[in-house]
């Protein structure tokens, strides 16, 4: 797994295309006069360059998704975002996602696709493929009828995937091939950005593989970005340029993929990687003591000091910021003590 | 569609039988643009004939031929029920899915709408709008009256598929892509109601013909335009029952009741025509 790592290209390009600033996004719920509010992204601040992979890993209910819906600007009320900038930067044009609305709803799709959690289910399971494409990718593109179908059909056969499936119905095809039409409808219009939720989480590992060799080689033909969120950390083992960590709904590590699984600085990512597997490793594996914290009532200081072997008094008090270390970023106040198991 | 219709025909049983007994009152409706006599004359013919070689389904105490006379009263039945239908298909389906796609305020202000009228009892109010009505009232307006009360249950029920609609994945995309509202209810969210709009047609057409037959039967409607319901209220006038003209009122009943039998079946069937799914399972593909 480790070897894919080291594989991986360094052709990234300096220019950022995403910059997250600050960004606090708030579940913020008034049932009957109880207000609650769930800090689900927390002071997250991070930037993506051109034609990178950025992946986000953590743990269910860590505020991974939450995150990345709130980059995309597809947040519904009880999320709000209560502090922060979300800014693409489009061909050298500026999108502040929640200062210009308009312009970003015009952006969406043509510049920037979502694949979200669940994608198997993006196709309407009462109607053929072919209106799928036409309904999300047909105004963006500025085409004739007969040139825009022209082109999903070079797009398709370049996905490898045959272009009669657009006159069947969802259900007629496999799991994998929906996952392939769900990136083939995400990538159609060659946007610059791709944001991605768990995309491949339903798939055996066999189909896995095959959507992640089509992400990536779509990623480098195209020349995009994409940031994509999963558990799985053999995933971001496999495609990702960096990645970042979210604890509780702050961003704890950011660094290369290969030098975070290797020298991982944060106690919590330390853990997150020793307990993966490794061939002809016969060693227990250790589980992290303690269950994720509640956002809605996180822990003070680090929100990690109760399950972590390194804690000291300052971490229960003060919260790290999240500073440059080595060729990444971390917030801890031990960063680089811990000893990967 | 003509190979949906074959492979209806072929593979579901309740879908022929329901088809053919449909179409063939619908035949014998259609045949009263040739009939012999206008449908509203009276004292035409020989009064009280028993059927025979001559009049098929006898004649009426007024001296109408019960054959012709049925022939219009079903054409305007079913013109009646599938006004109402069509009517109040239009309003269950802009009130379910604007109020379960928008949720919120408009939710309940057109669910208390709805539900105002679900608990409203349909018979008194159109006798009141008859009695109010006396003279206009026509069977247009009475279709009008019949179908803003023969929605709400359906528009309920519409509701409830968009409400489940709204959270899906590709409803989420479809915002994302920029879709706006009555593009995503009417392309993607239409098609899925498709079904229950059918099926709730159909019934709704029993209902309203129904209603129709109740009304006229009471003489609360233009008694002099022939309908099912009105020429049971002329028999029951003429005391048929008791002078022995049995075929004045039998036929009329044995038509609406094979009507009644040919659209159950039809909506039984006919959501097969519009979920491809279940109709290949039946033909074992």
């Amino acid at each position: 797994m480790l070897a894919a790592v080291e594989n991986k290209s360094a052709s990234v390009e300096a220019k950022p295309v995403l910059r997250v600033e600050g960004l606090k996004a708030y579940y913020q719920m008034n049932y009957f006069g109880v207000r609650r509010e769930v800090r689900a992204v927390d002071d997250v601040s991070l930037t993506i360059k051109r034609n990178e992979i950025y992946g986000i890993a953590g743990e269910s209910s860590s505020g991974k998704s939450s995150l990345i819906k709130t980059i995309a600007g597809a947040i519904t009320p009880p999320l709000r975002v209560v502090e922060g900038s979300v800014k693409f930067d489009f061909g050298g044009k500026e999108l502040d996602v929640y200062a210009q609305r308009p312009a970003m709803k015009a952006a969406r799709w043509k510049h920037l696709s979502y694949v979200m959690q669940g994608s198997m289910n993006v196709l309407n399971p009462v109607r053929k493929v072919k209106h799928a494409f036409h309904d999300f990718a047909f105004k963006h593109m500025g085409l004739s009828e007969g040139e825009f179908r022209a082109r999903v059909e070079s797009h398709l056969q370049r996905i490898g995937l045959d272009p009669r499936v657009l006159e069947s119905y969802p259900h007629q095809l496999s799991g994998g091939m929906r996952q392939r039409l769900t990136i083939g409808l995400a990538t159609v219009c060659e946007p610059e950005f791709i944001i991605a939720d768990e995309p491949t989480t339903a798939l055996d590992v066999l189909v896995q593989q095959d959507v992640l060799a089509l992400i990536k080689g779509v990623q480098q033909r195209m020349g995009s970005s994409i940031i994509f969120v999963t558990h799985d950390m053999t995933v971001h083992a496999a495609i990702a340029d960096r990645i970042g960590i979210v604890y509780a709904g702050r961003l704890v590590e950011e660094g290369p993929t290969l030098d975070v699984f290797q020298r991982p600085q944060h106690p919590y990512t330390a853990h997150l990687i020793a307990s993966l597997p490794r061939i002809g490793d016969t060693r227990k594996r250790v589980a992290l003591g303690g269950k994720p914290p509640n956002l809605a009532d996180p822990p003070s200081g680090c929100r990690f000091h109760p399950r972590c072997p390194l804690a000291v008094d300052k971490c229960k008090s003060e919260n790290p910021a999240l500073l440059p270390r080595n060729s990444g970023r971390v917030a801890c106040w031990r960063a680089g003590e811990v000893e990967a198991a | 569609m003509f190979k949906i219709l074959r492979d209806l025909l072929r593979y579901n049983i309740e879908f022929t039988i329901g088809f053919i007994l449909t179409l063939a009152i619908f035949l014998f409706a259609l045949a009263h643009f040739w009939a012999p006599m206008p449908d509203t004359a009276i004292y035409l013919l020989p009064p009280d004939m028993p059927p025979s070689a001559e009049y098929w389904f006898g004649t009426t105490s007024r001296g109408q031929d019960v054959l012709w006379q049925m022939s219009s009263a079903i054409w305007n039945t079913m013109l009646f029920g599938l006004s109402v239908t069509i009517l109040s298909r239009l309003f269950a389906v802009a009130v379910g899915m604007i109020s379960g796609y928008l949720g919120g305020k408009w939710d309940e202000f057109l669910m208390t709408i709805n539900d105002t009228m679900i608990a409203l009892p349909n018979i008194p109010i159109l006798l009141l709008v008859y009695f109010v009505m006396r003279d206009q009232m026509s069977w247009p307006v009475l279709a009008l009256t019949a179908a803003l009360l023969g929605w709400n249950y359906d528009a309920r029920l519409i509701r409830s598929v968009t409400l489940s609609l709204r959270n899906r994945e590709f409803t989420r995309h479809a915002v994302f892509a920029g879709m706006s509202v009555p593009q995503i209810l009417v392309r993607q969210h239409l098609p899925y109601v498709m079904p229950v709009i059918f099926f709730t047609a159909m019934n709704n057409l029993i209902w309203a013909i129904g209603l129709e037959v109740t009304l006229s039967v009471l003489g609360f409607s233009d008694i002099n335009r022939p309908t099912i319901g009105g020429m049971i209220y002329w028999a029951n006038q003429h005391q048929a029952i008791i002078a022995g003209i049995w075929w004045w009122i039998a036929f009329p009943i044995i038509a609406v009741v094979l009507l009644f039998l040919g659209l159950f079946l039809l909506a039984i069937s006919v959501n097969e025509y519009i979920d491809p799914r279940s109709r290949l399972s039946r033909m074992g593909a």
